[in-house]
C-alpha cells in the first residue's frame, strides 16, 4: 500500500518558516493536489518527502514506514522537478535508461522499458538527441518518463505545467489523467493553478505559509470553502469578498453590507452572532444574477444595483466589473446576454442567500 | 582637414594635420605597440627561424654561412637531444599527473562550503603567484643537505646524511615535486570551475535516480567539467614541457645532465656554447610539438562544442 502520511513537517530557512507544521496523509493510488501561490511551501513539502530537504521536525511515513531519515535513494518515490532536469549531456534514451542503472536490469530489458516509456509519452522519434534540442513540450514529457520508467510507487510533480504555455498545459493535464489511471501510481501533483488542482486532484491540499489550510474533495472546497483563503483561491474569476457588520434586534439578524442590508434569519450559523460583528460575504461571481424582481421570481434574498464598470469578454461567456455603490463586483454572464449592456449602464444584481458564503471577518473562518 | 585644423588654430604643416586628422587617430594610437610588437617579436622570432638554416655563431665575427636544414639534422640525430627529450619527457608525465591529482583533490574540497573556506583558498594559491625563481630558491633550501627541511626531518628517522639532489632521481623527484606544488593550484582553479558549473538540481535528479554517488561523480560531474580539465592538462603540458626556470635555480641540470629538461639544453646550446643556429632550429622543433598539441586541443574541442549542438 504506497500511502503516504506527512506529519508536522518543519523546515525553516534561516528565520523563515517555510513548513510551518504541514500535515496531510495521500491514500493508495490517488491522485492528490497540493495547491498553494508560489512561495507558499509546496516545493519545499515536496522535497521534503523526497528526502531532498533536511527537515527539522515532524515524520514523513511511506508504506508504513517511517522514512524521515532514509537516504533518497532508498525511498522507492521519483520526481518531476519544475526545471525538468533533464541530464543536458546525455541523450533522451540515455536519460530515460539512467533511473534503471541502479536495478541492474539487462541491456534489452532496459531498451524494452525506455522504448515502451518512450512510446507511452510519444517521443519516441527524440532518443537519440540531446535535451536542448526538444520543444518545451517534448523535454517535459521526457522529465516524466524518466521518472515513471522505473515504476516508482509514488509520483511527486513540481508543478511540472508551469514552464508551458497555455495551449500545451491544456494537452498535458489531460495526459497526466490518462497517466495515472493508466499507471494507477500514486501521485502528489504541487501546482499554482487552481484550474489544475480542480480538474485533477481526486483531493486537494492548499498550502499558505507553509501551513496547510484546508484539505477536501475539489468539490467540497468550492461549494463550502472553510476560509476566505481557500475561496479566494478557488474558482474563477474570483469569488466578490464584501465586508459587512452585524446588527441583532431580539434574535433576529441582519448584516450591514455597503450596498444593502442582508437578513440572516435563515442561515444556520456555527457560532453565536452579536450587535457590531464583522462578517465577509463571499458571492462567486457564477451567484450573481440579473436582477431577478424584474421578472417577478421571488428567488433572490437580496437585490441591488450598480453601474458596469468594465468588461471583459471571453468569447463564450462575458466577466462584467460591477461598481455597486464603490465596492466592485465581478459577474458571469453568456456572451449573448452581456451583449446587450454597454459599459455605465446600470444593471440590477441579485442572489439567493443559499449561495453566499459567511466568513469570520477577522479569522477568515467560515461561519454558514 | 586643414579647415578642422585652421579653426582649431594650430595648422603647423599640412603633414601634421594629416597625422593627427581623425581618420587616422586610431591607426596612430596602435602604432607605438605595433612597432614595439614588430621589434622585439616579430623580427627575432622571423629572424631567428632563418639564421636556424645557417651556420652562425653569436660570439663570432664569421660570415652566416647557409647549411639549409643540416642544424635540424644534427638535432635530431643528436642522442644528447634525445636524452632530454627522455628527461623532459619524464618531467611533464610525473608533474602534470601530480598536479592533477592534488589540483583535483583540492578542487572537491574547496567546491564544499567549510569555515575560512576563502581564506584557505586563497593560502592555497599563492604558490601559482610566486616567481619562478622564489619558488626555486624556496625549494632549494629545503633540499639543502646540511641545514634544509626536508633533510632535517629524514636525520629524525635516520643518521646518515641525506642530499636529495645529489642522486640523479632524488633531483628528478624534487624538480617534479616543486613544480608540482607550483602549478595545481592553477589546476584546481580550473577544476573548481567546472565543478561549480554543475547545476545543483542534476545532482538531485541523480539521487532520486538512484544513482550511487560514485556514478554521480562519473556521469554527472566528469562529463561537466571534461573540456576544463583537458584545458588544464593542455595548459601544464605545453608550460611543463618549457620548463626551465625552476630547474636552472634548483639543479642547473645535474647531477651530471640527469634534470637537463629540453629547455635547459636549449639555453646551454645558445648562451654557453653559443651554437647560435643549432640552438634556433632546436627552439623552432619544440614550437612545432607545442603547436600540434595546441591544435590537437582545439580540435577535440570543437567537436565536442559541435557535438553539443547537434
Amino acid at each position: 500500500m504506497a500511502q503516504l502520511i506527512l506529519d508536522e513537517l518543519r523546515r525553516n530557512f534561516g528565520t523563515v518558516k517555510a513548513l510551518d507544521g504541514v500535515s496531510f496523509s495521500v491514500e493508495d493510488g490517488e491522485f492528490f493536489c497540493l495547491l498553494g501561490a508560489s512561495s507558499a511551501g509546496k516545493t519545499t513539502t515536496l522535497r521534503a518527502i523526497a528526502g531532498l530537504e533536511k527537515l527539522a521536525g515532524g515524520s514523513v511515513t511511506f508504506n508504513g514506514q517511517d522514512m524521515t531519515h532514509s537516504p533518497v535513494q532508498g525511498r522507492g518515490m521519483s520526481m518531476i522537478f519544475q526545471t525538468f532536469a533533464l541530464y543536458p549531456h546525455m541523450s533522451i534514451y540515455a536519460n530515460l535508461a539512467y533511473p534503471l542503472i541502479r536495478d541492474r536490469v539487462s541491456r534489452s530489458d532496459i531498451r524494452r522499458r525506455v522504448n515502451e516509456v518512450a512510446e507511452l509519452l510519444r517521443v519516441t522519434h527524440t532518443l537519440k538527441r540531446k535535451p536542448s534540442t526538444l520543444s518545451g513540450g517534448e523535454q517535459q514529457r521526457v522529465a516524466i518518463g524518466r521518472a515513471i520508467v522505473r515504476r516508482p510507487q509514488l509520483l511527486l510533480l513540481d508543478e511540472p505545467l508551469t514552464n508551458l504555455d497555455a495551449k500545451l498545459r491544456n494537452d498535458m493535464r489531460a495526459e497526466f489523467k490518462r497517466l495515472h489511471r493508466e499507471l494507477g501510481m500514486t501521485m502528489l501533483y504541487a501546482s499554482p493553478d487552481q484550474l489544475e488542482a480542480l480538474t485533477m486532484g481526486a483531493r486537494i491540499a492548499m498550502i499558505d505559509n507553509g501551513k496547510i489550510v484546508e484539505t477536501g474533495t475539489p468539490q467540497g472546497m468550492y461549494g463550502a470553502p472553510s476560509h476566505t483563503f481557500v475561496a479566494s483561491m478557488l474558482g474563477s474569476p474570483v469569488i466578490n469578498l464584501v465586508k459587512g457588520r452585524v446588527n441583532q434586534s431580539g434574535s433576529h439578524h441582519t448584516l450591514e453590507l455597503p450596498f444593502g442590508t442582508l437578513d440572516l434569519s435563515g442561515v444556520s450559523l456555527r457560532t453565536e452572532l452579536s450587535s457590531g460583528d464583522s462578517l465577509t460575504l463571499g458571492i462567486r461571481p457564477q451567484d450573481l444574477h440579473v436582477d431577478a424582481a424584474v421578472e417577478g421570481s421571488g428567488s433572490a434574498d437580496l437585490s441591488i444595483s450598480g453601474r458596469i464598470h468594465l468588461t471583459e469578454p471571453l468569447g463564450d461567456v462575458t466577466i462584467l466589473d460591477i461598481d455597486v455603490r464603490g465596492s466592485l463586483l465581478k459577474m458571469v454572464l453568456p456572451e449573448e446576454q452581456a451583449a446587450t449592456y454597454s459599459l455605465g449602464q446600470d444593471i440590477g444584481l441579485s442572489f439567493s442567500l443559499t449561495d453566499a458564503h459567511l466568513f469570520d471577518a477577522d479569522s477568515g473562518a467560515r461561519m454558514n | 582637414m586643414t579647415d578642422v585644423a585652421a579653426v582649431h588654430g594650430h595648422a603647423k604643416s599640412g603633414f601634421w594635420a594629416r597625422l593627427t586628422a581623425p581618420e587616422n587617430r586610431g591607426p596612430l594610437l596602435v602604432a607605438p605597440a605595433i612597432i614595439t610588437l614588430f621589434v622585439m617579436n616579430i623580427f627575432p622570432l622571423l629572424w631567428s627561424f632563418g639564421l636556424s638554416f645557417f651556420n652562425y655563431r653569436a660570439n663570432r665575427q664569421n660570415v652566416p654561412e647557409f647549411v639549409g636544414l643540416k642544424n635540424f639534422e644534427r638535432v635530431l640525430t643528436d642522442e644528447k637531444i634525445w636524452d632530454r627529450f627522455q628527461t623532459t619527457a619524464i618531467i611533464v608525465g610525473s608533474s602534470v599527473t601530480l598536479q592533477l591529482i592534488i589540483g583535483f583533490s583540492l578542487a572537491m574540497l574547496f567546491a564544499k562550503h567549510f569555515p575560512m573556506r576563502r581564506i584557505i583558498m586563497m593560502l592555497v594559491l599563492t604558490p601559482m603567484m610566486l616567481s619562478f625563481v622564489s619558488v626555486g630558491v624556496f625549494f632549494k633550501l629545503y633540499y639543502e643537505p646540511t641545514f634544509g627541511l626536508l633533510s632535517w626531518v629524514v636525520n629524525l628517522f635516520s643518521s646518515e646524511p641525506f642530499a636529495l639532489l645529489s642522486s640523479s632521481t632524488g633531483a628528478l623527484i624534487g624538480i617534479i615535486f616543486a613544480d608540482a606544488w607550483m602549478w595545481s593550484p592553477f589546476v584546481m582553479l580550473l577544476v573548481l570551475a567546472g565543478l561549480v558549473s554543475v547545476p545543483k538540481y542534476l545532482y538531485e535528479a541523480a539521487e532520486i535516480d538512484r544513482v550511487s554517488s560514485w556514478r554521480r561523480f562519473v556521469t554527472i560531474t566528469l562529463p561537466y567539467i571534461k573540456s576544463l580539465l583537458l584545458l588544464a592538462i593542455l595548459f601544464r603540458t605545453i608550460e611543463t614541457f618549457k620548463i626551465f626556470d625552476i630547474i636552472y635555480i634548483i639543479t642547473e641540470g645535474g647531477p651530471g645532465s640527469s634534470t637537463e629538461s629540453i629547455a635547459v639544453n636549449i639555453y646551454r646550446m645558445a648562451f654557453q656554447n653559443f651554437r647560435t643556429s643549432r640552438s634556433g632550429a632546436l627552439a623552432y622543433i619544440i614550437l612545432f610539438i607545442v603547436i600540434v598539441l595546441t591544435n590537437l586541443y582545439l580540435y577535440s574541442v570543437n567537436r565536442r562544442a559541435h557535438e553539443e549542438t547537434l
